[in-house]
């Protein structure tokens, strides 16, 4: 009857067709495992769904089982998007940091100590010297460090990789 | 927010209510009135099939048309009632019988093909032409049932939509074979019943985004 006077636009009944059906789909969402979603947010859901598809509901039928399965459905959408986060995380009590420790990093990332990248990039021919002061130490664009030295963005590349080799078998000795 | 502050926020709302959705009965009448006539059109436009008349008193050609038909109501009333909270679920499945019957009587006809010219009756040519065709036939009745879904429930959106699809490709190929003279068992078992499969699947893969619970799409 509520229902009826509710698809008819009466907004007292309406409201107090929510209020009522708001325990049962309490109940029902206490009966099944929804993970971390709280009480109020999955009835709160359901009630939106319900009024979201109020149409749908033929007065010849009985309400009980319309509300039902659009709660139930509710319910396992909700089911689903917690297995889903849950599968993509992992509970751990610490925090791993992956920029403390020497074990997370490239060997050449462990040289901090200047001096000893100064003394390996003294080893290097003049050009590749150039090469890396231009691109990694002054951060100039490959277009850039070719315009200033003169040299092929190509031929920048091919310094470039040789340094980079030449510097970490220089530095993981 | 509270719960009974949403109750507030949506009795207001409640006020200018939407237009209540018909009975699934109702609803498969009305996509059938809009569908007929444009299936009509399009067999009018390509020209009948030369040999119609003979066809209409062939008792094969017409179980094979009258599955066709059935397979395109009962999945468009399971489309509709899917939509629908709280209809019980064994009415998703009443297209099954039309289907295998369908299928079975291709299936059928193509053992008396081949009882009849042997291997030769299980000629498989190409025949593209079929896969335009059921996709022009079914253009109407397609959109016309994408947005009948559309307001309904979404309670089954895969499952629904691909029944919807099923139900207009299945009309579709109904219209086709009006104009489309191509009866051999095999033929329309690969190149009809094929397309219809292959609409079928397509639609259903658009399930999720056709039919969807618009407060999350909103999110």
């Amino acid at each position: 009857m509520l229902m009826r006077a509710a698809q008819q636009g009466d907004a007292a009944a309406y409201a107090r067709l929510l209020a009522a059906v708001t325990p049962i789909i309490r109940r029902t969402a206490a009966r099944r495992w929804t993970g971390t979603e709280e009480p109020d947010d999955l009835v709160q859901d359901v009630l939106i769904s319900l009024h979201q598809v109020r149409q749908t509901y033929d007065p010849g039928r009985p309400f009980l089982p319309w509300l039902m399965a659009i709660a139930r459905n509710r319910l396992a959408d909700i089911q689903r998007r917690q297995v889903r986060r849950a599968k993509g995380e992992v509970a751990v009590e610490v925090l791993p940091e992956t920029f403390a420790g020497d074990e997370t990093k490239e060997p050449i990332e462990r040289i901090a100590d200047a001096e000893e990248l100064g003394r390996a990039l003294a080893t290097l021919p003049p050009r590749q010297r150039q090469v890396v002061e231009m691109l990694r130490l002054k951060e100039m664009s490959l277009r850039e460090a070719s315009a200033a030295s003169g040299m092929s963005i190509a031929a920048l590349k091919v310094s470039m990789h040789r340094a980079m080799k030449a510097l970490r078998a220089v530095l993981t000795k | 927010m509270k719960t009974e502050d949403l109750i507030r926020t949506l009795a207001a709302e409640a006020r200018s209510p939407p237009r209540r959705l018909r009975s699934p009965a109702v609803r498969l009448g009305l996509w059938l009135c809009v569908s007929v006539p444009w299936i009509a059109l399009v067999v009018a436009v390509m020209g009948p099939r030369p040999d119609l008349a003979i066809k209409a008193e062939e008792t094969r050609w017409l179980l094979e048309q009258g599955a066709t038909l059935m397979t395109a109501v009962t999945a468009a009333m399971a489309a509709f009632c899917a939509g629908v909270p709280g209809r019980p679920r064994w009415e998703r499945s009443v297209p099954l019988a039309p289907v295998a019957l369908w299928i079975g009587l291709l299936g059928a006809g193509c053992l008396r093909d081949w009882s009849l010219a042997g291997p030769q009756g299980l000629a498989l040519q190409v025949d593209w032409a079929c896969v335009p065709g059921i996709v022009t036939v079914g253009l109407v009745p397609g959109t016309a049932m994408a947005i009948m879904l559309r307001r309904g429930a979404p309670l089954a959106p895969v499952l629904s939509v691909g029944l919807g699809g099923l139900a207009a490709a299945a009309l579709a190929d109904f219209g086709l074979r009006l104009f489309h003279a191509q009866d051999a068992g095999l033929m329309v078992l690969v190149w009809q019943v094929g397309t219809v499969a292959a609409l079928t699947a397509f639609s259903a893969a658009f399930g999720h985004r056709l039919v969807r619970w618009r407060h999350l799409a909103a999110r």
